[in-house]
C-alpha cells in the first residue's frame, strides 16, 4: 500500500513540474492567510528543506572522508600497503574491479528478477481475479519487508545448495560461454546465487510501480484494442505496454539502484574476489561488489583504509544517485508531456489510424479527458 | 490490524530481556561461584572470598568503561563484563565488538575508548601517534586472550585427520588439489582417502584470525607459503565466507571442504590433528596445548616500558603437549589516562581480565585457552605503571 502511494506522490510532483502548482496553491491561500495554513506551509517546506540538507551532508562527509585516501600515493603509503587496501597502486585500480563487480551483479539480479516481476504486476493488473489480486499485491509487498539479512541466510541455507546440480550443468554443457566456465563451485557461494536472492530483493519494487502503472492504462485505450478484435495478449500489447514503458524502465532502474546498494546479503552469500571477472559459477573468481566489500573489511581498517573503504562507497552514492536521477527524469518526462501523447507517436501507425478515423468526433474529447487523468493520477 | 500485530512482538520481547537479564545474572553468578571452586589451588584463599584476584578488587568502584575491538574477544568480553559487574556493581563497561580490531584501535587512538581490544599490537606508527593521547610514556599491548586456530573439514567417511605444517601450507596455496594427493596420504598412513576435490574455505572478511594462521604458516613453510601475513586472506581462487560462523557453516554443510577457524566458535565441526615440530607428531587442540604453545613460543619484546607485545616464534612449539597455532588477542590502554579515576577503573576491569579467574571465566564461557601464569603476572604489573 505504502508503495503505491508513493507512486501516486510521485505521478502528483512529476505532474507538477511545471507550473508550480504547490507555490500557486500557497500564492492563493495567503490573500486570506491564516495561522494554521503558515503552520503546515512551514513545517512541509522545513521537510523538504531538510531532506537536502540530509542529502548534502552526506556528500560531504563522504567527500570530506575519502579525499585523503583519493590522494594518497597507494605504492608508498604504509597504512595502504598492508590489509584489505594492500597491492593497488591508486585508489582508482582498487575500485575499477569493485564498479565492475556492483554493476555486474545488479545486472545478473536484474536480468533474473525484472521479467518476473513484471510478469507478476501484469498477472495482478490485467489477469488474476480481484480478490487474487488484492492477496498477491499484498504478499509482494510484504517481501519489501524482509531484512536483507534474513535472504542473506535463506541464500546460504538454501539457495546455495539448491542451485549447486544447476551450477554443475550450466557448466558442463554451457561451459564454453565465458560466464559459465571456470572451476564451478562445490559450496554454491556463487554470483548466480547472489543474484538469485537479489532479484528476489528487488520484486517487490518493480513489481509493485509497474503493476500501479499497468493499472492506470486509461480503459478506454484498452476497450478499443478489444473493440478492434485485438486478443487479450494483443490488447496488452497495443494499450498496455507502450503507455507504461517508460513506467517499468523507471521501475527497472529503482530495482536496479536497490540491487547496486545492497550490502549484506552479498556479503554473506558470495565468495568474492576483487578483479574484472565475468563468471557467476566459479567459487574463487566472482567479482565482488563495493557495499559488501566495505562491510566485509571496516572492521579490520585502520584510518586510512577505512578513508579507502568511505572512498569506494562515495562512488557508489555517485552511481546510485545517477541510476536514481535517470529513474526519476523518465517518470518526469512522461508525466508532463503526457502518457497518451506519446502513447500515439509509439502506438503502431495502423492502429492510431484506425483508433482516429473510426470516431473523429469523439476521440478528441475522450483524449482530454484521458490527458486530464493521466496527469492527476 | 497492523497496530495489533505490532504490539505482540513488543511484548515479547520485553518479556524476552527480562528473561534474558535474569539468566545472564544468575550466569554470571555461577561462573563467579564455580570458577573460584575450581581453581582453589591456584589462587589460595580464593575459595571463601569471590574477589580475590592477583591484585584484590576494590568493589566501591563506580564508573563506566568505554572500550571496543576485535570481535573473536566478544564472547570472552561478554563474559568478563558480566562477571565484574555482579562483583562491582558500580561500573558499567561497554564493548563494542562491531568495530573490530582495526576500529577499536582507530577510535582508541582518537581518545574515545578507554582501551582497546585487538588482535594485533600497535604497529611503531601507532604507538608513536599514541602519544598524542597518552602522553610520553605512550600505550601498553597486553596479552588477553589466547584460543587456537582450528583446521576444520568436512570428508565423509574421514575422520581422525592428520596433517603435517607443509601438507597445510600445500593445500591452503591450493597445491594440492584433491584429497588423495600423496602430500595428505603420507601424514595419513592406512586411511583411505577418497579423490575428492578439496575446496578451501577461507574468511572474505579482515580478521585476525587469517593473521593468526597466515603468519603461522609464513613462518613455518616460508618456501611453500610465501604470500606475506596478513589481516586480508592472500591467495586467490578460496571459498571466502563472511565471518568464522560462515567458514564454519560452508565447511559443514559441503563435501571435500577444509577451513580455519578460532578454535571456540567451530561448534561441532571436525578438526584435524596438526602436525607439531618438525617430526610426525600431530596434536590434537586443546586449551591446555595452546597455553603450553604460548608459553614455549612468545618472547615479550617490549615498544615503550611496560609494553607487552608478544612475539611468536613456531619454530619454539616441539613438545606434543602444545598445539602449533595459538591465536593471541591484546588489549591496549594508555600509560597515562587524563582521568585519574577512569584510569583507576580501567586497571580494576584489566586486572581482573588479566586474573587467573578472569582467565577461567573466558576459558568457560568463551571457550579460550588461559594464559600462562608467567604473562599474567607481568601483566599485573604492567598494570600497575597505568596511572
Amino acid at each position: 500500500m505504502t508503495t503505491s502511494e508513493a507512486v501516486r506522490s510521485r505521478g502528483n510532483a512529476a505532474g507538477a513540474t511545471g507550473p508550480r502548482s504547490p507555490r500557486g496553491g500557497a500564492g492563493q491561500a495567503r490573500l486570506k492567510s491564516r495561522p494554521a495554513d503558515r503552520i503546515f506551509f512551514g513545517l512541509s517546506l522545513g521537510s523538504a528543506v531538510l531532506i537536502v540538507v540530509i542529502l548534502a551532508a552526506v556528500a560531504t562527509f563522504l567527500i570530506v572522508q575519502s579525499i585523503p585516501a583519493i590522494t594518497a600515493d597507494w605504492k608508498t603509503s604504509p597504512e595502504l600497503s598492508t590489509g584489505p587496501t594492500a597491492g593497488y597502486s591508486s585508489f582508482w585500480s582498487y575500485v575499477a574491479p569493485l564498479i565492475w563487480g556492483t554493476v555486474w551483479v545488479s545486472a545478473i539480479a536484474l536480468v533474473i528478477g525484472a521479467p518476473i516481476a513484471i510478469g507478476i504486476a501484469l498477472f495482478i493488473s490485467h489477469y488474476a481475479p480481484r480478490r487474487l489480486a488484492g492477496v498477491l499485491g499484498y504478499l509482494i509487498d510484504l517481501l519489501a519487508a524482509v531484512p536483507s539479512i534474513v535472504f542473506g541466510l535463506w541464500g546460504i541455507i538454501v539457495i546455495r545448495p539448491l542451485l549447486l546440480p544447476l551450477t554443475d550443468w550450466l557448466n558442463q554443457n554451457l561451459g564454453w560461454i565465458p560466464i559459465f566456465a571456470g572451476k564451478p563451485s562445490t559450496t554454491g557461494s556463487t554470483i548466480l546465487a547472489g543474484g538469485v536472492v537479489l532479484a528476489v530483493m528487488i520484486l517487490p519494487i518493480i513489481s509493485s510501480i509497474s503493476r500501479e502503472i499497468f493499472l492506470q492504462t486509461p480503459r478506454l485505450h484498452e476497450e478499443a484494442a478489444l473493440a478492434l478484435g485485438a486478443t487479450k495478449w494483443e490488447m496488452i500489447k497495443l494499450a498496455v505496454f507502450p503507455y507504461a514503458r517508460s513506467g517499468v524502465v523507471s521501475a527497472t532502474l529503482l530495482g536496479l539502484g536497490r540491487a547496486l546498494g545492497e550490502t549484506m546479503a552479498i556479503a554473506l552469500i558470495i565468495s568474492p574476489s576483487i578483479g574484472f571477472s565475468l563468471r557467476i559459477l566459479t567459487e574463487g573468481q566472482n567479482a565482488q561488489t563495493i557495499a559488501a566489500n566495505i562491510a566485509l573489511n571496516f572492521q579490520v581498517a585502520d584510518a586510512l583504509q577505512r578513508k579507502a573503504l568511505i572512498g569506494t562507497g562515495l562512488v557508489l552514492f555517485v552511481i546510485s544517485l545517477a541510476v536514481n536521477i535517470v529513474a526519476r527524469f523518465i517518470v518526469s518526462r512522461t508525466g508532463k508531456s503526457g502518457g497518451p501523447r506519446r502513447r500515439v507517436q509509439l502506438a503502431p501507425p495502423e492502429a492510431a489510424s484506425l483508433f482516429v478515423a473510426n470516431d473523429p468526433a469523439l476521440s478528441p474529447v475522450r483524449g482530454t479527458s484521458d490527458k486530464a487523468e493521466g496527469a492527476s493520477a | 490490524m497492523l497496530a495489533r500485530r505490532g504490539h505482540h512482538p513488543e511484548g515479547n520481547t520485553v518479556k524476552f530481556k527480562h528473561v534474558a537479564t535474569a539468566g545472564a545474572v544468575a550466569l554470571a553468578a555461577a561462573i563467579a561461584l564455580t570458577s573460584c571452586a575450581s581453581t582453589p589451588s591456584a589462587t589460595p584463599g580464593a575459595s571463601n572470598n569471590a574477589t580475590s584476584a592477583a591484585t584484590p578488587l576494590d568493589t566501591t568502584l563506580t564508573g563506566t568503561i568505554t572500550a571496543g575491538g576485535s570481535s573473536a574477544q566478544a564472547n570472552a568480553q561478554t563474559a568478563w563484563s558480566t562477571a565484574f559487574h555482579t562483583q562491582v556493581a558500580g561500573t558499567t563497561i561497554n564493548y563494542d565488538k562491531s568495530q573490530g580490531s582495526g576500529g577499536g584501535v582507530t577510535n582508541w587512538l582518537a581518545g574515545s575508548y578507554d582501551f582497546a581490544g585487538s588482535d594485533a599490537a600497535l604497529t611503531a606508527a601507532q604507538q608513536t601517534s599514541s602519544q598524542a593521547n597518552c602522553g610520553a610514556g605512550g600505550a601498553l599491548d597486553l596479552p588477553a586472550y589466547l584460543s587456537g586456530v582450528a583446521i576444520i573439514y568436512n570428508l565423509p567417511g574421514v575422520t581422525g585427520l592428520k596433517l603435517s605444517s607443509a601438507t597445510l601450507a600445500k593445500i591452503f596455496t591450493l597445491q594440492v588439489k584433491t584429497w588423495n594427493d600423496p602430500a595428505i596420504a603420507a601424514d595419513n598412513p592406512g586411511a583411505s582417502l577418497p579423490s575428492t576435490a578439496i575446496t578451501v574455505v577461507t574468511r572474505s572478511d579482515g580478521s585476525g584470525t587469517t593473521a593468526n594462521f597466515t603468519t603461522y604458516l609464513h613462518d613455518v613453510q616460508p618456501s611453500i607459503f610465501t604470500q606475506a601475513a596478513g589481516t586480508a586472506w592472500p591467495v586467490a581462487g578460496t571459498s571466502g565466507q563472511q565471518g568464522g560462523s560462515g567458514v564454519v557453516n560452508t565447511v559443514t554443510a559441503g563435501a571435500g571442504t577444509i577451513g580455519y577457524a578460532d578454535h571456540s566458535s567451530i561448534g561441532t565441526a571436525t578438526a584435524a590433528d596438526i602436525q607439531v615440530g618438525t617430526a610426525k607428531t600431530f596434536v590434537t587442540y586443546s586449551a591446555k596445548g595452546a597455553t603450553n604453545a604460548f608459553a614455549a613460543a612468545a618472547t615479550t619484546t617490549p615498544s615503550t616500558k611496560g609494553d607487552l607485545t608478544q612475539v611468536l616464534d613456531y619454530s619454539k612449539i616441539t613438545n606434543k603437549d602444545s598445539y602449533p597455532i595459538p591465536l593471541l588477542s591484546y588489549q591496549i590502554l594508555c600509560t597515562t589516562f587524563k582521568d585519574p579515576a577512569q584510569a583507576k577503573v580501567t586497571k580494576a576491569y584489566l586486572g581482573y581480565i588479566g586474573s587467573e579467574i578472569g582467565q577461567a571465566i573466558a576459558a568457560k564461557n568463551a571457550g579460550s585457552a588461559p594464559l600462562p601464569a608467567a604473562i599474567l603476572a607481568d601483566v599485573q604489573k604492567s598494570l600497575a605503571l597505568v596511572k
